[in-house]
């Protein structure tokens, strides 16, 4: 990691060239892979004009960030955080529906999806809030009231609907508050109830799509507490009388800890457990079956698997040096759906191969070890806390996206920042990245 | 805000380490799906682009030895679904507005459609398509995304029931028929394949190796370009020893006979070669060419695949006088000229056995031209059955004649020897019986063929043979199949063969034959009517024939089921098949000039 001591002599440089290499390599491979992804080399085509629009628009978004001060983020949060209510209530007034979800505003030239620049917003927002919190960081409060300030955010959100911002905000949200120093323990218990609630949750959904398996009496047991309040009941029971058997152990070994952490982590799992049988309970079909396709991605090739399996094709087709730009069948043909948007990564893959998606991984890498870099560097501790959150972001979209791709995260229309189509998503990251470098270029001296 | 240091390293690090981690394991997982499984994914690859649709080359055709082709094939087309596109509404869309179009119920074609998408790959839905209706269809590809239209070759036999005996017949395979072909032999499932007579028997020369059109298409089926054409090529041609006259005039003789029921073969007594062979009622091979599994079904049932020309055996009747004639001259104690005096019955002592006319006195020409009765029963028992038993199998009779064609019958012998094996009696009667072609003696039309054809060439008991030989219309090579193969000699005195010769010219100039007098030429024949006690007599006709001062080059035999009489029944048939014999000039001596043959014909070919 760079050491502050060694940028200190000579001139200032304003701009983290690294950055901006890594950033402006993966927007001119994006560009040319949503080309070929249409399958056109024509600006005319819609997709392809949308984009080029949205470079130099993204361009000055991110010229924007570099040059403004940072700090007048932390300063005017509150009319940010008005502006994210003003721009997410108004997309649910006048915005218009796409594909079920009502997140686009409709302009005479282009539209734009308003919970993209509100992702980076809340960030900055998040940040700020954390920053006047100062050392109370690892208080529960803090925790408390940042989820109270971000939960008309997100209940906005999720009214148009869009999932996959959530999906995206909370992890980086998540990151944020774990690198500012928030404890480790709460952030631990709250990592315990996704696992919780997200074990339960799958295998219950694998049990009910093999019923095979109730033949097991263990098994049936286990499928039971989902249906059964008895079942239930014991159950928790029996997570109570572990949490205290625990505390009790480590009573005898000497270990002294509050028995407050013992109570906590209990109530927690069974919040997660009653989280799961909420999910049970509600889950619809179809999403039963997105959860199947995650588990088994080949047990139905031609319907809800099809989408991953297609573009894992269409990546092991391209092998180590890929068939060459616009001459990738599996995207081409049409066989790989989305493939301008969330699934860019198997045109990469077809197309360039092993390099290009290494490649591609790579860059983001480049991006994400720059960030936390310039998060070091930082001249002030809202620029540490925003750089935090930025890198939680893009690590989370990097995570999710190439998840998805290979099979490790289920399918959930998260687009790859800088190379997906999606003008509203490369203003909104491009712009994010020019206040990185705007605290960069603010950096600490000496 | 006061500038603070934020302290929170470790934790930077540890983010940046997740982060690094992460992309690493991540690596991983694409070197294992991009280089460790690069070869199956290409596959899978591929097989999503490519879509293969099988042309069936042309088959072989199958040529008269005058050249006309009987089996040919004309172009049609076939309709496929490429299977892209697995909207139901679409499908139900594309049944709607195709079923018309192919004669196909509507359920019918949407069922095959649904089949088609599920399984992804180019299914057929409607094949032998008349260039007629694909005019529509053609242009109608277009405006419907995954039907592709391809053009093929369907079987044809342009004279319809034309020797559809000796063709057979193509039909889909049935399941233990595919088992034993398989991909490697170039079939499909689709595939037809010969189901009788020729196009079984040359299944593998006939058929073509076939071609196929591999189509780049799109997720939706759509096709986006043609990756690779590769041609079919065509089966091997069959020549047959047939003349395409003789067999027309053989087929259309028994159509118009009495009963529409009958058999004729010719042979050529200097080879044994098949000139003609009609068995009536026939079938038309076309219909088996359908165009819809609905018409296929009709067709199922209509077929008649009884091939009486070497499937029916019948009592030989008149025509065995020439076996006990034999018998007897050769026996050395008959003289020709020595007469009997028919009454109209000939009392053998148990029995008195009737005539079928009053023929008054008859030395052997006469009796053999009349076909008397009396004379024969007179002969046969001065010489005794033996005696014409011994001869009935110098001529092989109660043998398969051995023709290349499953299902040949092989008759039945009758004689004193063959009883005595049986430990039964051997009476009188039954050598009278013998002696006129009736009782347990069975033949086919073909063995009477072979018969005719084995007293014309003197004692050669020919195995009877139709393809002459196969040539491949890839290489240009020929391969010769049918050859001349003399079973047996009939070794008989040559006086025997000049007696005979003289006794079945006589019958037709004088007798029973007259039907077959033909200017110019020298013909022999010999008439029989069959007693059938179940109803009509049977009718036969044997004779053969040849230009004067030539050996006789057709031989032939006709039979035609409860015709009654020989002569009026079996009798214009066999001049209808020699008149189109010799009306062939290449027929005709090759050491005799055009003048010579128009004399000979008495000008009445050229005008």
């Amino acid at each position: 990691m760079l050491n502050v001591q060694q940028v200190s002599s000579g001139r200032r440089r304003r701009l983290d060239y690294i950055l901006l290499f890594a950033a402006a390599s993966l927007v001119a491979l994006g560009a040319l892979c949503i080309m070929s992804a249409v399958n056109s080399v024509s600006f005319s085509n819609p997709v392809v004009r949308t984009h080029f629009l949205a470079l130099p628009i993204g361009t000055v978004a991110f010229l924007m960030g570099w040059s403004f001060n940072y700090q007048i983020y932390d300063e005017q949060w509150k009319a940010l955080y008005g502006f994210i209510l003003i721009l997410l209530v108004g997309v649910l007034l006048f915005g218009s529906y796409q594909r079920g979800s009502r997140s686009w505003f409709v302009l005479p030239f282009f539209s734009m999806q308003p919970s993209e620049i509100c992702r980076v917003c809340t960030i900055l927002v998040a940040a700020a809030f954390l920053d006047r919190r100062g050392a109370r960081i690892r208080e529960v409060p803090t925790l408390f009231w940042l989820s109270l300030l971000l939960l008309p955010i997100f209940g906005l959100i999720m009214m148009q609907p869009d999932f996959s911002s959530v999906v995206i905000t909370l992890p980086a949200l998540f990151i944020l508050l774990y690198c500012t120093g928030a404890n480790a323990f709460y952030l631990g218990l709250a990592v315990l109830f996704a696992a919780v609630a997200g074990f339960f949750t799958i295998s219950w959904t694998y049990i009910y799509l093999h019923p095979d398996l109730l033949d097991y009496p263990l098994i049936k047991v286990f499928y039971g507490l989902a249906h059964n309040g008895w079942y239930m009941a014991g159950f928790a029971v029996l997570i109570a009388l572990l949490g205290y058997g625990a505390w009790w152990l480590f009573k005898q070994f000497r270990i002294f800890l509050p028995s407050f952490y013992f109570v906590l982590a209990t109530l927690v799992v069974l919040a997660g457990l009653a989280g799961a049988m909420v999910v049970e309970h509600q889950m619809k079909p179809h999403q039963r079956k997105r959860v199947e396709t995650f588990l088994a991605p080949k047990s139905d090739p031609q319907g809800a698997g099809y989408n991953v399996l297609q573009a894992q094709i269409a990546m092991g087709a391209g092998g180590i040096v890929g068939k060459g730009l616009f001459s990738g069948t599996q995207s081409r043909l049409g066989f790989v759906p989305e493939r301008h948007t969330d699934f860019i990564l198997a045109v990469v893959g077809e197309e360039l191969g092993l390099w290009g998606t290494l490649g591609v991984l790579g860059l983001y890498l480049l991006v994400l070890w720059r960030i936390l870099s310039i998060a070091y560097m930082s001249g002030d501790r809202y620029g540490y806390l925003v750089c935090s959150g930025i890198f939680g972001m893009f690590f989370t979209y990097m995570l999710v996206n190439f998840g998805m791709l290979i099979g490790i995260v289920p399918v959930a229309g998260i687009p790859l920042p800088f190379i997906s189509y999606g003008g509203s998503n490369l203003v909104a990251s491009l712009w994010a990245l020019g206040v990185v470098q705007s605290i960069y270029a603010r950096r600490l001296r000496a | 805000m006061a500038v603070t240091r934020i302290f929170f390293n470790p934790r930077l690090k540890i983010m940046m380490t997740i982060a690094a981690v992460t992309g690493g394991l991540i690596a991983l997982r694409l070197v294992d799906i991009q280089v460790l499984r690069h070869n199956a994914y290409l596959q899978m690859a591929e097989r999503n682009r490519t879509q293969i649709i099988y042309q069936t080359a042309p088959r072989g055709r199958v040529f008269t030895a005058d050249g006309v082709a009987i089996a040919s094939n004309v172009p049609a087309f076939g309709l496929y679904y490429l299977g892209g596109n697995k909207d139901p509404q679409y499908l139900e869309q594309l049944a709607r507005d195709f079923a018309t179009r192919l004669h196909l119920p509507e359920e019918k074609l949407l069922e095959k459609l649904r089949a088609g998408a599920a399984s992804g790959k180019a299914t057929l839905l409607a094949e032998n398509l008349s260039t007629k209706s694909t005019v529509a269809l053609q242009e109608l590809q277009f405006y419907y995304p995954g039907m592709y239209l391809i053009e093929e070759t369907k079987r044809s036999y342009p004279y319809g029931s034309l020797a559809s005996h000796l063709l057979g017949y193509l039909s889909s395979m049935d399941e233990r028929q595919w088992r034993k072909r398989d991909v490697k032999l170039g079939y499909r499932l689709t595939s037809k394949i010969g189901k009788n007579g020729i196009e079984k028997k040359f299944e593998q020369d006939l058929k073509g190796k076939d071609g196929g059109v591999y189509l780049e298409v799109d997720y939706r089926g759509r096709v986006k370009s043609i990756i690779e054409d590769k041609k079919w090529a065509a089966g091997s041609d069959v020549y047959l020893t047939l003349d395409f006259a003789v067999q027309q005039a053989a087929e259309e003789g028994l159509k118009k006979s009495k009963t529409g029921r009958g058999a004729a073969v010719a042979l050529d007594p200097r080879t044994g070669a098949v000139l003609a062979m009609a068995s009536a009622p026939a079938y038309d091979p076309n219909i088996f060419v359908p165009y819809s599994e609905e018409d296929f079904g009709d067709a199922t049932q209509k077929i008649n695949e009884y091939n009486l020309a070497i499937q029916g055996v019948y009592p030989p009747a008149s025509t065995f006088k020439i076996i006990t004639g034999a018998a007897a001259l050769e026996s050395g104690t008959l003289d020709v000229n020595r007469k009997v005096y028919c009454s109209g019955k000939y009392d053998s002592g148990p029995r008195v056995f009737k005539c079928w006319g009053t023929h008054g006195p008859m030395d052997f020409f006469d009796g053999m031209s009349h076909s008397c009765d009396v004379y024969f029963y007179a002969v046969a028992s001065q010489i005794g059955a033996a005696a014409i038993e011994r001869v009935q199998r110098m001529f092989m009779f109660g043998r398969q004649t051995g023709i290349d064609l499953p299902g040949e019958k092989a008759g039945n012998l009758y004689g004193p020897t063959r009883r005595a094996r049986n430990k039964t009696y051997w009476f009188i009667g039954d050598t009278l019986n013998l002696s006129i072609g009736q009782g347990e003696l069975l033949v086919t039309p073909i063995k009477l063929a072979q018969f005719a054809a084995a007293i014309a060439s003197r004692g050669n008991v020919y195995k009877p043979y139709y393809v002459e030989k196969i040539v491949s219309n890839q290489t240009g090579k020929t391969k010769q199949v049918g050859e001349r193969v003399v079973l047996q000699h009939a070794d008989l005195k040559p006086e025997t063969y000049d007696t005979l010769f003289k006794a079945l010219k006589h019958t037709v100039d004088t007798g029973t034959a007259a039907r077959v007098r033909l200017r110019g030429l020298d013909v022999y024949g010999k008439t029989g009517t069959a007693q059938n006690p179940h109803g009509a007599d049977h009718g036969w006709f044997m004779a053969f024939a040849a230009y004067p001062g030539e050996e006789p080059s057709i031989a032939l035999a006709v039979f035609v089921e409860f015709g009654e009489g020989g002569s009026s029944a079996a009798g214009p048939i066999a001049r209808e098949m020699l008149e189109a014999y010799f009306n062939n000039p290449a027929h005709a001596p090759k050491a005799k000039s055009q003048a010579d043959y128009d004399e000979l014909l008495g000008g009445e070919t050229h005008a």
